[in-house]
């Protein structure tokens, strides 16, 4: 699973997020969209977690060096 | 929670005004389309109204509005002192039921009643009625109490005569056994006169004695025990010495009957002679506060009142059981509807309040009042106005009419029970200018983002979601009963700490940890050893082999020598992106308050440069992280950015991240350099500028035309020196401007807290596992690991799961207050305070 793939997954749960709000409970124009502006910040900031995570795993400069113990 | 049950029957209703457009006022509708951008990021949009209200339907109205709770009035006799309104009268009439309910309400916690909760017995109350009722049961109370404290005061004295009775009886009884036995020795030795040894004197003295008899008198009764010593003192130096006091302690406390109090007491017999010693001793006892009783000497008489007072306190003990009982029926009678009562006249009290804050019309005839109330509003007020005129017979209705005005309206924001909590977090800070960006709507979701980052451990989410949700699912039953301080805040915030879990599993699961212990949840480690003996595992490390780790920290890292410096990495240039792409929201905030407010110098003499010199410093810094990252440069950030300032035409040398980079590093700089003056003079220039047009508008354009600043500042000076103080709006630019430049080093510094953080944490959760459970386990003992255990738990959740918790709620509240809000938020605004009973019964 590469970057674009997971990001990609992001985007679908977010998505489908916003739609079920917009299902289950739409209370008219505007707490919909404060429900997908919710909705898209929590994903946002989870993707920007997840992303920077990836990121910095991707080509490492130092390697894990295990405990002597281990 | 209060404001979530005010607003809460007011939601549903504005909704429907929302969607029935069609019918509304043309004011309505169009802030209807202003409603439609966002909810809670604007406050309501209010109106400034004037109502005209007949006497005769005034205090209907003014209860309806309570009941809708959207009303808040002006006081327009702020002038007049509270006796000078209209309805002081009533005012104090209220206050007096009060009092009385607060007698009843002191009666019963005194006799161990509690207000039952809520009676479903609602009978309509008149308050007229009730006046008279309460006016009655306090005289019914009071006569009972009267009574009561009369009969208990009788029944106390009486059962200290008893004890008096009784020790004194004792004395007298050993004392005249002791005479009896001395006068019979004497008469033995009178026998045999003539015998040398007899004392000569005594004899005279016994012989002289019945001639020269005087009469001794005696006190006898309680004295509290420690004053007991003082008392014997005083009376032996009052009479010098002549009195003969005998005292005996009573075992157990005895009630006094003056006090109704409990106290230890000794019973005391006091001899003397003549008029003025008594005199004296009578005196001495008031002052002590010893309570004197009768004492007769004869021993048949004595029986006599003792077995005649026991009769009295049996007869007396009985009626007052039946005084008790009386009584303890007539409270629970009032305890039944005592909060129904007390309901009702703290809403009579409060609209009267509220009609003192109308003005009176000169004709005596209507009530005049304003106040600011929601536009959605406009027609529930109007209905139930028209409801209150038809209610009270009235020839003419109320008049509603809306006011234009400059005044600030209040901020109202529609909560509910999820939003209240965070909409609390930022009006803890100040509340919103009217009509200002709300940061509530992304504290919902950054707050307990940001909280996660520090608290990033699933098992210690999954405890807390468990904790918030135990109160969520007794919501009910908690939000009806009176809560301890602590509990009531932590049942408050039951919705944010909920988030804040639920983030924490999420960036647990990131971090990889659950209660430090890592997991190989989603797929293989990406690390492997170089070849298969695994030689160099400890010492040059394991490779990569695989594709990365797709979901969060490899768990090959934890426990490794490089974690640290891995992680520290990490979290730091983790927690510079989160601060600066927080530090940018905020700043397109601004953005958007200077277009709703149609302030378009701000955002071109203070936004754009704004972000420019942000971007172009720490934006620049971000995107390096990036492509650091990406590309697995060995580049040293810190050199990059350092010689960015110090020499940015030097070449970067091995640094270099990729092509261009000088050049975009010297354009960068440049921008920068340009957006402080940016920020700093136009704006207040400008500023100047649009006064002077709208100035010269009024006065004489053609004097005024000449382009000279110098002379224009003078003259202006001269026209409205304290309507524009150029330096004054100078000044405060440059405060602006010092305060953004400054801010963005140092707020992005101050994100660094998360990284600090969130190493804290996961470095303490690592130290309870590794050195209290694994060491534990590690004896292979059952006791040792009982213990083990339970220090793990102890720890985890005091240190861990409170402290800790505690910490990062901390600093995310200072990541908000400060460095997003002070980005764009004004928060001087004041909050919308309705006339509300709703308001009124949570204040029980």
């Amino acid at each position: 699973m590469g970057f674009l793939v997971t990001t990609l997954i992001f985007v679908v749960i977010g998505f489908i997020a916003c739609l079920c709000t917009r299902i289950c409970c739409n209370r008219g124009p505007s707490t919909n969209l404060f429900h997908v502006t919710l909705i898209i910040t929590a994903t946002v900031c989870c993707w920007m977690m997840w992303a920077i995570v990836y990121l910095a795993q991707m080509k490492p400069l130092i390697v894990p060096i295990l405990s002597e113990g281990e | 929670m209060r404001k979530e049950k005010q607003y809460k029957p007011t939601a549903s209703k504005s909704l429907g005004d929302n969607n029935s457009g069609k019918s509304l006022p043309e004011p309505v509708a169009y802030i209807a389309w202003y409603r439609s951008t966002m909810d809670l990021l604007r406050s309501e949009p209010m109106q400034l109204v004037h109502l005209i209200i007949p006497v005769e339907s005034a205090y209907r109205s003014i209860s309806y509005l309570g009941d809708l709770g959207l009303f808040q009035f002006k006081d327009l006799n702020s002038e007049k002192s509270p006796f000078q309104r209209t309805y002081a009268a009533q005012i104090k009439r209220c206050g007096e039921m009060a009092r009385k309910l607060r007698f009843f309400q002191e009666q019963m916690t005194k006799a161990g009643f509690s207000t039952s909760a809520r009676s479903a017995r609602s009978s309509d109350v008149d308050l007229d009625n009730l006046e008279v009722k309460l006016g009655e049961l306090e005289a019914e109370l009071i006569e009972i109490n009267a009574n009561n404290e009369n009969l208990q005061r009788t029944y106390n004295e009486l059962l200290e005569y008893r004890l008096v009775l009784q020790k004194a009886g004792d004395f007298f009884y050993s004392a005249q056994s002791i005479a009896t036995s001395q006068r019979r020795e004497v008469e033995i030795q009178h026998l045999g006169e003539g015998s040398i040894d007899s004392p000569l004197l005594l004899e005279r003295e016994m012989i002289t004695d019945p001639s020269k008899q005087v009469k001794l008198g005696s006190v006898s009764g309680l004295v509290p025990r420690q004053n007991s010593m003082a008392f014997e003192k005083i009376l032996f130096r009052a009479t010098r010495g002549n009195v003969f006091l005998k005292q005996s302690l009573i075992e157990g406390p005895v009630i006094d009957p003056v006090s109704g109090e409990k106290a230890d007491k000794n019973v005391f017999v006091v001899f003397y002679t003549g008029e003025r010693a008594k005199n004296k001793i009578m005196k001495i006892c008031e002052a002590f506060g010893a309570n004197r009783y009768p004492f007769m000497e004869d021993l048949g008489k004595q029986y006599q009142t003792i077995t005649e007072v026991s009769g009295r306190i049996s007869e007396l003990k009985t009626t007052i059981d039946f005084g008790l009982v009386h009584r303890s029926n007539l409270l629970q009678t009032i305890g039944y509807q005592f909060e129904q009562w007390n309901l009702l006249v703290k809403k009579e009290k409060s609209i009267y309040h509220t009609l003192n804050m109308l003005s009176i019309d000169v004709t005596k005839k209507c009530l005049v009042a304003e106040g600011w109330c929601p536009v959605f509003a406009t027609n529930q007020i109007q209905n139930a106005l028209q409801q209150a005129t038809a209610d009270s017979n009235s020839q003419i209705g109320a008049i509603f009419q809306v006011l234009h005005t400059k005044e600030l309206p209040p901020t109202y924001f529609r909560t509910n029970k999820f939003t209240s909590a965070f909409q609390e977090i930022v009006d803890a800070y100040g509340i919103a200018k009217y009509q200002e960006a709300n940061p509530g709507v992304y504290t919902i979701v950054t707050f307990p983002f940001l909280f996660a980052v520090m608290f990033g451990d699933w098992g210690h989410g999954i405890c807390l979601l468990l904790a918030t949700l135990y109160f969520i699912i007794r919501e009910k039953k908690f939000s009806s009963q009176k809560l301890g301080d602590i509990t009531e805040m932590i049942f408050g915030g039951r919705y944010v700490i909920l988030m804040m879990a639920i983030f924490s599993i999420y960036t647990g699961l990131i971090y990889n940890e659950f209660f430090s212990v890592p997991f190989e949840l989603f797929g293989p480690s990406a690390y492997g050893c170089r070849d298969p003996s695994c030689r160099d595992a400890t010492t040059v490390g394991l490779i990569k082999v695989r594709a990365t780790y797709p979901f969060g920290v490899d768990l090959k890292w934890h426990g490794s020598r490089s974690e640290l410096p891995f992680l520290n990495s990490l979290k730091m240039k983790m927690s510079i992106l989160l601060g600066v792409s927080q530090m940018n929201l905020g700043t397109i905030l601004s953005y958007y308050n200077a277009k709703s407010f149609g302030n378009y110098l701000n955002i071109w003499h203070q936004f754009v440069p704004q972000m420019i010199f942000l971007n172009s410093l720490f934006g620049y810094l971000s995107l390096l992280i990036i492509v650091k990252w990406c590309t697995g440069s060995q580049a040293d950030l810190y050199h990059v950015m350092i010689y960015m300032f110090l020499s940015p035409t030097d070449n970067l040398g091995e640094n270099q991240l990729f092509v261009g980079q000088k050049f975009l590093q010297l354009v960068l700089l440049l921008l920068a350099l340009v957006a402080v003056p940016w920020m700093l003079f136009p704006k207040p220039f400008l500023l100047k500028k649009q006064h002077q047009e709208r100035h010269q508008g009024q006065s004489y354009a053609v004097l005024h035309n000449s382009d000279d600043p110098l002379e224009m500042e003078r003259d202006h000076d001269s026209h409205s020196h304290e309507e524009f103080e150029f330096n004054e709006i100078f000044v405060h630019q440059l405060i602006h401007t010092i305060e953004f430049v400054l801010g963005a080093v140092s707020n992005t510094a101050s994100y660094l807290r998360l990284w600090a953080l969130s190493l804290a944490h996961s470095e303490l959760s690592s130290v309870f596992y590794d050195k209290v459970l694994l060491l534990a386990w590690g004896f292979k003992n059952v006791v040792i690991l009982i213990v083990g255990i339970i220090v793990f738990i102890f720890a985890t959740v005091g240190v861990l799961l409170v402290m800790e918790t505690l910490s990062a709620f901390l600093h995310a509240l200072r990541l908000h207050w400060v460095e997003f809000q002070n980005k764009f938020y004004e928060g001087n605004g004041y909050k919308f305070y309705p006339f509300s009973f709703a308001l009124l019964s949570e204040e029980l």
